[in-house]
Parts: structure tokens; C-alpha cells; sequence
């Protein structure tokens, strides 16, 4: 090969290309062959760490792995704009019957008694409860079914008052969940997870968005409880899990001392409670500066938070000053502490006080027999206190931005549980498919999405998943729930856990 | 070997750099969050993109040539070439992170951003690999110019995805393509057939049923086509979706063959089919006008959503407040927060009308042009303040709910041009001064009057006048559905007394009167007397009552037992054990004075009940100083269904000591029937008055439960939650 021929690899005017040494042509070949000595690498070394924390310098959340502020009572901001600025839960806790109140199956009627196809119920898995049940009898809805408002929505006659606002409700007939057991299924459509120990909805908003008015907590929960066959709650389905503690749920009780141990004991005034908390703050910031552990910090602002609820709670607990077209629109339990009529009615007041996310839970609804009589008591309980609670909403011009939700934590089945007589039967827990209905928050109103076979039993279309309806609340409050995340034990953890799709068809 | 610092070194090394940074920003893309300033730097991208470009070319270009002997020996040609694509790779380093930073901003997403994202990215890959590898032994003209190509290639496919961004999808052909009633249709304008049901078809069935293909014989492509139907007969029965061909075919399962669209192709919104369903029960007109049908059809406003921009998110063009301001704004009582990361949006809440003063408002003026939320609800707002209130001009919503506000103080507010919402619920409004303001409000879409003096008739005139607002009237009760009152309620935390007790019923509505009686009968609205506050009952006794008030209907009855027990004794001892799950309180359980409730196996109610099932009941009562006894009652539940049944009999064992008891009396009480429905129940044995200083109460719980009985041959529950003795 001639000269030029080797030119073209090593061109002599390239004087510091690289590390070619100029007086040694041959050198410099074999150099430019590997391109790289140590030396070489380990400077470019450099340049690629670099090059990592300049691109990091824009991903303030990459490293501290969530997006928590060492103060945990700053207000976080949403990802996006959000449609929906708070949440009423009202948990049906037990379980209600979709084929009894919103899930129309005329076919199961005509089938009574007939034994459910293998085909449609496949080898799914059954509770303890009916496993060893020898046959599945079907069994019709013992109440009839119209079809009300514009949107011609499907609704028993168990629900007069629901009936009424169905042009305001987004039904959802296709949730379907992976849980067979009430606490399990609770769990994990509050959590996320069946075994507990994350935290609850609520707290994830209380995470995410931060507080409204500082004066009341971001969370409350509200619990009443029906005739029906009852199912446990426990405080561990409000609980923070691994978030810091201030956005734990905090439950309103009935009775005189609504927020327990809230109230100042008896011959101390508020001045000497501010004194108290004045002298204590000092004394928690010399610890705080000496061990800098951000729970003192989170402790001494919900020393602050308390010393302000005990003006506002007192105020919002005060049913007394709502005007008569109010209890007749609610009912007149809604008066009486403790029912969930009075709830839906705190929880408004909570609602409009700021209060991000009102978890309710109405007890009663696990209809393994004796269904007819218990649901229909049931419902009468709650019908018209969660019809009033929308209607409410929306005449002080607040369901835009209040997101309602209705529903339990999985349904029941279409064929019966125990003995099928005449007049009565009962339904086991069905995790396929059971129906919900939103309200408000930026949710399209007068819709029904999914279906389900002519059985009531699988979803013939439109599947929503626990995760996709999580990711879905998110969203409607301007959160990503891909990005509302917490790094806790080596691992990111989110509400959605590693799926959940946002069910963009019902949002308007 | 010692380096010179030369311009290219540091260019080569900022190469390296870059690469390495942009490899880290695409693969943690999600968590990037830009500031503000840095957004402009992203928005040149479109400029600057075109420098990388036309330098990437002439590089590959003069790469093509490179190797050709004449210009192998050019050293100008080499130098050249070389500095030519490497400045082509750092400008495209520059323009990829520009891209990066552009697509964080709002209205970027979709399949064109994402092929976009990658070419671009591969360019720049490309281009630096190329020239990191160009000096190798394997670098020959066919991989010089290979990989020229390839650099090509993408450069095209990366330009073209780009200008699809910015000048939409199909921008390169659409000179070629019929133009399709691009215009927009107004609403009022628009036809059902033509504007709401055609771009159906269109969009989702013209595919297959086009004039090339009819597939089945069937054409959707005009309202004649449509009419005709295809091979398979007419496409409707007028007035009767149900059995009409269109929407059974739509409805079929998706695994049926004749499932349209056929399953794979773009299916029908459920909003679509209910359209489409819609307009088959109107009979199918072709020439309807949308804006014809009355306000509140579902036709109407299924349609109507579809006419409203897809994307009705606000873009606010204003500057960003400064953060610290923000801070500082914040206090217990007032909360200033961004509507979102990235947006310039403020939203305002006051709480704690106590900390109310006008001076949290006037503060508000450092960020009067960011706020666009704020809520005053329940403040003592006045028709001054909201002067204040008019110079936030991009206020959008204005919630004054509650507040001392009337309708002439809204006039100043009128200015503000954003204004979307307004609350005024339970304020002073006046109908005329309401009316006459509400056309001057050019943007306002909503307003919600409910709770105040507005009458029905004035919120319909209200409506009718502005067509185009919705005015929110609310619950209102017309008197026509009475509803039922709750029952009564006693006050008393026991109804077991000692000696005498005040009688405390009442009722949460008020205004609601109570009648009741103590016989045991019905009370009714007009005979039985009315609970006035003043009752005292020295005996035991049942109430019942009912609540009744003007506009209601008069309530269930409700029962309260009140049981007298005299004496309390000293000490307490069980005989024998109770059941693990029905401990209660033990001994003291029977004279804790509290009573328990029907369903007892719920362990809430559970704790006020002593149980026994294996043996019997007993307990001996002990006082110090004898007393004279003549009676010893006991409170318990029947449940005949789950196998809790009264004591079989109940034996009274006493006297004054120990050692002279005797047995005073024995009872039997009646047991259940089948089917009977759970109660609580009561019993005494009594006897002759009599000194008493031991007590012995001896239940014997049902040993075997009665043929009869629905948990028959079994052993019963007894359960207890109260002694009298009296």
C-alpha cells in the first residue's frame, strides 16, 4: 500500500485528533484502530458522568425517588390540570347486588331455577361459602327495573330517588376485580393491593395534591351502618402505609367529641393551649435542628393543624343550621349522627370546607341469603341521601369539581346461594363484574359504560379494572398515576401498583 | 502522549458528552420536569433543526467521495469532511434536546411525536457513531457509504415525521386528495344526517362500503345509498332501532361473523351507536336541523358535544408569578396553589369565616393576573370587596356561595373576560337586578341561584332570557311528596333506673311534635298527649311514640322499655363459666344498666351480652345489709332461627344469709315458635317481700332444642344482658 492508501486511516493533519503520537505514523494507526487507550477512557469517563447530571439536573424526582417535600404538609401541585379538585367516596361495603339495583338481566327471569352453564361460569374460583354447593341455581331479581332520564339508564325500583338523577350519573356496569373475599377486595380498591399496608386512596391524594384548608384535614372518613348482614372496616383502610403520617385519614365519629381527643381538657382555655404549643415548638425545632428528623417537623405542624381544627370542626360538625329544604332533600336521618344519611350530608360540609377526599362506608350490604328483605332495607338507607348529596352538589354549583363515587368492592352472583324458595335467596361474592356510578368531576354525566352477558354473570364489553378505575380518579384530579409515586423499601410504588389504564371513554 | 487542547478535542469531548446526556434524557424521559426559561430554548428547535440537516447531507455527501484516490489524498478534503460532520453531530446533539424540551409542552403526543422522537434521535446517534467509527481499519468506502445512506435515510423519515407534526398528518398528499368539507359546521347550522350521522359512517364504515368495494351491496356514503340499504334488505324500521338491521349488526357479539365493523377494524363508540340509535328512533330524517330539536333532547346534546373542540383545556398566555410570592401568600387561612406543574394558573381558597377581612383580598392583587379559581364560599364578602375581585382579569371561576354579596355589586365584575362560573347560592339576589346583570357577562357559561329569593318562575324567566346559560335552580320542595318523619328518640343513656326517671324523647327535626302513650297502645295524631318535657315514670313501663309535623308524614312508632331496678348488689360471683365469646363484662354485666340489641353475634353489639350454651347460668348476689326483696327479673334475646332461645327455667335461690336460703321461686318461660321473629323478652319470679342479703339466680339454658324449631335437637344460646331486683 502506498502513503496515500494509509492516509485515508490516520490523515496527517489531524494533529490532536486523538491521542496519536505526531512522530510515529505506525503508532498512531494501531491507536486509532481501538480508538480508546485507559486514559482516553477514563477522561470520557468523565464527560459521561457528565453528561448523566446535567440530563439530571432537569429530573429533580429521578434520585429522591418520590416527589415528597420534607415538608410533609407542603400543597403538592397536580401533573396536569385537573377537572376534578375533591372526591366523596361512598363505599357500599359488603358488596350490593348489581342484578337488584342497577345491572338489568330480564334473562335471569326467565331462567329461574335453571342451572348456571359451565360455559359462563368456567372455572372460576368460588368462595368457601359456595364451593361445595351442589347446584347453581339462577335466580331473577325479585324488584322490577325502568328506564329513566335521557340517557334511558336502568334502575330498580329499589332506587326512586338515584332513578331521579340518572341523567347526572356515569354508570359503570363492567368493574370487575381479582379479590373473592370482602377484606381483600376492600383492600385493594382502596390500596391497590390485596394485603394491605399501602396507602389508601385518600392518603395518595393527600400525597399528591397537598392540603386545601389548612384548618381541616386532607382525608376524613365516615362510617354508618345498615340492617344488613355487616362486614368489617378497620382503620388500616385509611391508614398512610409508608407516606408520612399527616396524610393519614382521619375518622369523623358521631357523638359529642367527633375527632377524638381533639377538645381541650376541661379548665384549660385556648391561650393557654397556644402558650403550651408555643413553648412546645421551640423545644421540638432544638431537636429537630440537633437530629433533623423531618416526623418532628410533621408532628409540630399537626400540633398547629389540631389547634386550628378545634374552631373549624366544631363548625362543620354543626348540622343544626341547615335549612329545612336540606333535610327534606336528604331526609330526616340526615339528622340523626351517624346515619349515612347525616354522613352524605358532613361529608358535603367537609367537601366544601376544602376537605380533598371524603371516604364514607356504609356497612350492611353482604346479602348471602335473606336477600329481598335486607337489600331492599339497605337501599332505603342510602337511595336518597346519595341522590341528595349529587343534587346538592350541584345546586351550589360544585359537581364539576367534586368527583362522587358510588359503589362496593366487587358483586354478586347470578345464581343463588343456599336454598332458592319462592321468596327468598341469597348471592355469593362475584368478582367479574359488578356496577358503580361517578358523578360529577369532570366524568361524562347521563352514560352507561360496559356490559355484561345476558347472565349478568361475565363482561361482554368495555372492562374496567380496579387499577384502570384508580388511575381514572387520579387522572380526573389532574394526577399521572404513573407518576404519583413513593420510593419505600428499594422499590417505586404507585396506587395503580404496574398497570391500570385510564378509561378515557367516560371522561368528558 | 500528551494531548494538545485544541478546538476539536473539546468539540470531540462535547460529543461524547452530549450522546451520553441524551441517551440519559430518553430513557428517563417521564420524570423530566423543565422550567420555564427553558422552554424557549426548546421552541427553536423548528429553527435550528434545519442547520444539522443540511450539514448531515453535505457530510454524507462528501463521505460518499471520500475514499476515491484523488481526494484520499486531498488533506483539505479530509479535514474538511471530517469537521463537517462532526459540527452536523453536535448541532443535531443541540436540536434532539431542543426536541426533548419542546415535546414536554402541552398538545404533544401521539404515534407521529413518538417516530419523530426516534429518528431524530437516530440521526444523531448515527451521525456521532459515524464519526467516532470513520477512522477504523473496517471503515471502507462500502460501510462509508452504507452507512451514509442509512444516515439518509432516517434524515428523510425524521424530516418528514417532524413536518407532520407541525403541519398534520397527511400534509405531503393532501394537495392530491378531494377535499373533504374541511370547514367546519357551526352548530346551529348543522343537519343531523349530513353533520352528525354521515362523519359516522365515514369515519368508521366507509371503509368497506364505498362505491369500489360494497361490501354486502352496501353503500354508506349518502343519504340515498343509506336508504336503499344493501343485499341483506333495508338498513331501518322507522321509529324502531331494536329491529333495525344497522344497529343489530352493531350490537352482534364480537366473535359473530356478522359483527360490524368486523372485529380488528376501528370499533363504534358506545356514545356513536346511541347516536345512531337515536336518530333511527327519530325516523331517520335527512333533513332535520340539530339546533330545531328542543333544548335538553338527547339528540341534541349527544350531538352537541361533538361540535365543541375537542380540547377545551384553557391555554393561559400570562406570566407566572414569582414562586416566592406564592409562598408568602399562603397562610392558615388562605391557600394560593398552581392549578398545575408548568402553569402559570393560580387558584385561591379563604377559609374560616372568623379570619375573614378584605385585606386577604387586597393582598391577592401581587398575583391579580394569575388567579383564575377562587372560592369565597361562607366569607362575609361584600359588593365592596368584589371591586377587588374585578381586577384578577383571567378569573374564570368565581364561587361567592354564601356570601353578603347581592346582585348589584356584581356590575363590577362584568369587566372580568374570562369569567366562566359563578356561584351565587344562598346570596341577597334580587330577580331584577340579577336579570338585568347577567347579559352583560359576555363569557359566563354557568351560574347556580339556588337558596336564594328567586322564585321558580323567576330562575325559568332567568333561563329563558339567556338560552345559552346554564342557571342552576336546585332542590326546592313543592309540598307535593311529603316524606315520613324518623321516629323519636330517648335521650337517657339507660333506660334501666333505681328509682324514678325522667322521661327525655325527642326528635332531630325541629318543630316536630311527640305524642305517646304508656299503655302499650298506638299512639295517635290526635288523642294521645304531647310530650311537653316533663314525664317521670316510678314504674316499669313501655313507651310508645310517634313524631308528627306539618308537611310530613307522621312517623313509625317507636318503643322504649323502661325496667326498674331498686337494688344494686355489693358483690357479684358466677357459679360457672361463660361462653368464651360471650364474656361481656362478666358478673358485672348484669348490673351495668346497659342493655343490648337484637344481633348479637356482630361484635359490636355483642359485649353488652353474657352467654351460656354447656352449662347453666349462675350467680350469686350478695348485699351487706340485707334488703327486702320481692321480685328478680331477667332481660333476654330470642333469635329462633340461630338457636337463641329463652332459659328452659329460672330458679331464685335467697334469704338473709348464705346459710338460710332457700328457693323463692321458679319460672318457666314460653318458648319460641318456629319462624318467630327475634325479640327481646323479659322475665320475674317473684315472691313474698322478704329480707335479703344472698342471692342466688340459676338459668337453665335449652338442652335440647324442640322438634318444632328450626335448629332442632340442638343446644340453645342463652344470652342475658340484665338483672332487676326489686
Amino acid at each position: 500500500m502506498g502513503e496515500g492508501c494509509f492516509r485515508t486511516y490516520t490523515p496527517k493533519f489531524s494533529p490532536s485528533l486523538t491521542l496519536s503520537s505526531p512522530n510515529s505514523m505506525h503508532n498512531a494507526q494501531t491507536e486509532h484502530g481501538f480508538t480508546f487507550n485507559r486514559r482516553r477512557f477514563l477522561s470520557s469517563m468523565s464527560l459521561g458522568i457528565g453528561g448523566v447530571a446535567l440530563g439530571s439536573l432537569l429530573m429533580p424526582d429521578l434520585f429522591t425517588g418520590g416527589e415528597g417535600t420534607l415538608d410533609g404538609l407542603a400543597p403538592g401541585i397536580p401533573h396536569f390540570a385537573p377537572k376534578a379538585k375533591r372526591v366523596i367516596y361512598l363505599f357500599q361495603n359488603g358488596a350490593p347486588s348489581q342484578q337488584e339495583l342497577f345491572d338489568y338481566k330480564p334473562k335471569l327471569r326467565d331462567l329461574q331455577g335453571e342451572e348456571i352453564p359451565p360455559s359462563v361460569r368456567g372455572d372460576q374460583r368460588l368462595t368457601g361459602m359456595t364451593a361445595n354447593q351442589a347446584s347453581f341455581p339462577l335466580v331473577g331479581s325479585f324488584v322490577d327495573f325502568q328506564q329513566y332520564g335521557q340517557s334511558r339508564a336502568w334502575v330498580s325500583s329499589l332506587m326512586p330517588y338515584t332513578a331521579k338523577i340518572v341523567d347526572d350519573l356515569c354508570f359503570v356496569k363492567s368493574m370487575y376485580t381479582e379479590a373473592i373475599n370482602h377484606d381483600p377486595a376492600l383492600t385493594f380498591l382502596q390500596t391497590g393491593s390485596q394485603q394491605g399496608n399501602r396507602p389508601s386512596m385518600g392518603s395518595w391524594l393527600s400525597y399528591g395534591l397537598g392540603n386545601e384548608n389548612k384548618n381541616l384535614p386532607t382525608f376524613t372518613v365516615l362510617l354508618s351502618r345498615g340492617v344488613g348482614n355487616g362486614q368489617g372496616v378497620y382503620s388500616k383502610l385509611w391508614s398512610s402505609g409508608f407516606l408520612d403520617s399527616v396524610h393519614q385519614g382521619v375518622q369523623f365519629s358521631k357523638g359529642e367529641d367527633p375527632v377524638l381527643y381533639l377538645s381541650d381538657p376541661e379548665g384549660m382555655n385556648r391561650s393557654d393551649r397556644r402558650e403550651m404549643l408555643d413553648n412546645l415548638s421551640e423545644l421540638n425545632d432544638l431537636s429537630y435542628q440537633e437530629f433533623g428528623d423531618p416526623e418532628i417537623a410533621a408532628k409540630v405542624k399537626q400540633y398547629e393543624m389540631a389547634y386550628r381544627m378545634q374552631t373549624a370542626v366544631p363548625e362543620v360538625m354543626d348540622l343544626s343550621k341547615e335549612s329545612d329544604d336540606i333535610v327534606k332533600l336528604y331526609g330526616p336521618d340526615c339528622l340523626v349522627p351517624g346515619t349515612y344519611a347525616a354522613n352524605c350530608l358532613l361529608a358535603r360540609k367537609l367537601s366544601e370546607n376544602g376537605v380533598r377526599f371524603v371516604q364514607l362506608y356504609h356497612q350492611g350490604w353482604d346479602q348471602h341469603g335473606d336477600l329481598p328483605y335486607e337489600i331492599t332495607q339497605q337501599a332505603k338507607d342510602v337511595d336518597q341521601a346519595s341522590a341528595a348529596l349529587v343534587t346538592d352538589l350541584k345546586q351550589r354549583g360544585m359537581l364539576d369539581e367534586t368527583l362522587v363515587i358510588w359503589g362496593g368492592e366487587f358483586g354478586r352472583t347470578s345464581y343463588t346461594q343456599g336454598k332458592l324458595t319462592a321468596d327468598n335467596y341469597g348471592r355469593d361474592h362475584h368478582p367479574r363484574c359488578f356496577t358503580i356510578w361517578m358523578a360529577g368531576g369532570g366524568i361524562k354525566p347521563g352514560m352507561v359504560y360496559g356490559e355484561t352477558d345476558e347472565l349478568g354473570y361475565n363482561i361482554a364489553h368495555n372492562p374496567v379494572h380496579v387499577h384502570d378505575f384508580q388511575a381514572t380518579v387520579l387522572h380526573q384530579l389532574g394526577l399521572n398515576h404513573e407518576k404519583l409515586i413513593f420510593k419505600h423499601l428499594g422499590r417505586r410504588y404507585r396506587l395503580t401498583d404496574v398497570s391500570g389504564k385510564v378509561v378515557r371513554d367516560i371522561i368528558s | 502522549m500528551n494531548e494538545r487542547i485544541t478546538m476539536r478535542y473539546i468539540a470531540e469531548n462535547l460529543l461524547l458528552g452530549l450522546t451520553i446526556t441524551i441517551a440519559f434524557l430518553l430513557v428517563f424521559e417521564s420524570n423530566l420536569v423543565l422550567p420555564v426559561w427553558l422552554q424557549s430554548f426548546g421552541r427553536l428547535h423548528p429553527m435550528l433543526l434545519h442547520f444539522p440537516l443540511v450539514l448531515l447531507i453535505v457530510a454524507v455527501i462528501l463521505e460518499f467521495f471520500r475514499f476515491s484516490p484523488a481526494n484520499a489524498a486531498n488533506d483539505f478534503y479530509q479535514n474538511f469532511s471530517r469537521n463537517f460532520l462532526l459540527s452536523g453531530a453536535l448541532l443535531a446533539a443541540v436540536t434532539v434536546v431542543m426536541g426533548l424540551f419542546l415535546a414536554q409542552e402541552e398538545g404533544y403526543a401521539g404515534d407521529t411525536l413518538f417516530w419523530h422522537k426516534w429518528t431524530g434521535a437516530g440521526i444523531f446517534f448515527l451521525s456521532s457513531a459515524l464519526y467516532f467509527v470513520r477512522n477504523a481499519n473496517w471503515y471502507r468506502a462500502p460501510v462509508a457509504r452504507a452507512g451514509g445512506s442509512l444516515l439518509l435515510l432516517v434524515l428523510v423519515l425524521g424530516g418528514h415525521f417532524g413536518a407532520s407534526l407541525t403541519h398534520g398528518n397527511d400534509y405531503v398528499f393532501a394537495p392530491f386528495k378531494v377535499d373533504e368539507a374541511t370547514v367546519p359546521v357551526p352548530f346551529e347550522k348543522a343537519l343531523v344526517f349530513n353533520d352528525v350521522i354521515l362523519p359516522i359512517f365515514n369515519q368508521k364504515c366507509v371503509g368497506c362500503h364505498n362505491a369500489d368495494k360494497q361490501k354486502g351491496g352496501l353503500l354508506l356514503t349518502d343519504a340515498e345509498s343509506v336508504m336503499k340499504g344493501g343485499k341483506n334488505g333495508e338498513l331501518f324500521v322507522a321509529g324502531q332501532p331494536e329491529i333495525s338491521l344497522l344497529l343489530q349488526r352493531i350490537h352482534l357479539p364480537m366473535e359473530e361473523k356478522k359483527h360490524m365493523p368486523p372485529s380488528g377494524k376501528t370499533q363504534l363508540s358506545p356514545e356513536e351507536i346511541r347516536l345512531l340509535a337515536l336518530w333511527v328512533q327519530r325516523h331517520q330524517s335527512f333533513k332535520q336541523k340539530l339546533a330545531d330539536l328542543p333544548v335538553g333532547d338527547s339528540l341534541r346534546v349527544l350531538a352537541a358535544a361533538r361540535f365543541q373542540p375537542a380540547n377545551a383545556d384553557d391555554i393561559f398566555d400570562f406570566e407566572p408569578p414569582s414562586e416566592d410570592v406564592v409562598t408568602e401568600l399562603n397562610t392558615d387561612y388562605r391557600t394560593v396553589s398552581f392549578l398545575a406543574r408548568q402553569s402559570p394558573a393560580l387558584e385561591v381558597n379563604i377559609y374560616n369565616k372568623s379570619e375573614y377581612a378584605p385585606r386577604l383580598l387586597e393582598e391577592l392583587r401581587a398575583v391579580r393576573m394569575q388567579i383564575v379559581d377562587l372560592n369565597l364560599s361562607k366569607m362575609p364578602v361584600s359588593d365592596q370587596d368584589l371591586s377587588i375581585v374585578a381586577t384578577f382579569e383571567n378569573l374564570r371561576n368565581l364561587n361567592l356561595n354564601f356570601t353578603e354579596i347581592s346582585a348589584r355589586g356584581l356590575h363590577s365584575l362584568a369587566a372580568l373576560p374570562y369569567l366562566r362560573s359563578l356561584n351565587l347560592s344562598g346570596t341577597k339576589l334580587n330577580f331584577d337586578d340579577l336579570h338585568k346583570q347577567l347579559g352583560t357577562f359576555k363569557m359566563l357559561k354557568s351560574v347556580s341561584v339556588w337558596d336564594t329569593e328567586l322564585t321558580g318562575e323567576q330562575i325559568a324567566r332567568l333561563k329563558k332570557d339567556h338560552p345559552n346559560l346554564n342557571v342552576i335552580g336546585g332542590f326546592v320542595d313543592d309540598g307535593n311528596s311529603p316524606l315520613k318523619l324518623n321516629p323519636p328518640q330517648e335521650g337517657n343513656a339507660s333506660t334501666v333506673f333505681d328509682k324514678e326517671i325522667a322521661l327525655r324523647l325527642k326528635h332531630p327535626i325541629r318543630g316536630a311534635t311527640i305524642r305517646y302513650t304508656t299503655d302499650g297502645s298506638e299512639p295517635d295524631s290526635l288523642t294521645s298527649p304531647v310530650f311537653n318535657g316533663k314525664m317521670t315514670l316510678t314504674e316499669p313501663a313501655t313507651i310508645k311514640a310517634k313524631a308528627f309535623k306539618k308537611g310530613w308524614l307522621g312517623s313509625e312508632t317507636a318503643t322504649f322499655d323502661f325496667f326498674k331496678s331498686t337494688y344494686d348488689p355489693d358483690s357479684l360471683r358466677l357459679l360457672y363459666p361463660l361462653n368464651r365469646v360471650h364474656l361481656a363484662e362478666g358478673a358485672e354485666t348484669f348490673f351495668n344498666k346497659k342493655l343490648g340489641t337484637i344481633g348479637a353475634n356482630n361484635p359490636a353489639w355483642a359485649n353488652f351480652w353474657a352467654g351460656v350454651r354447656d352449662n347453666d347460668l349462675g350467680l350469686v348476689a350478695t348485699f351487706k345489709a340485707p334488703v327486702t326483696i320481692s321480685s328478680v327479673g331477667l332481660h333476654y334475646m330470642i333469635e329462633e332461627d340461630t338457636g337463641i332461645f329463652p332459659p328452659e327455667w329460672v330458679e331464685i335461690w335467697g334469704g338473709a344469709s348464705e346459710k338460710e336460703a332457700k328457693l323463692l321461686a321458679k319460672v318457666k318461660p314460653r318458648q319460641p315458635q318456629k319462624g318467630e321473629f327475634e325479640s327481646l323478652q323479659s322475665l320475674a319470679g317473684t315472691f313474698k317481700p322478704q329480707p335479703i342479703g344472698y342471692l342466688k339466680i340459676i338459668a337453665k339454658p335449652v338442652e335440647k332444642i324442640s322438634e318444632q324449631n328450626t335448629q332442632k335437637g340442638r343446644k340453645a344460646l342463652l344470652l342475658v344482658d340484665e338483672m332487676f331486683i326489686n
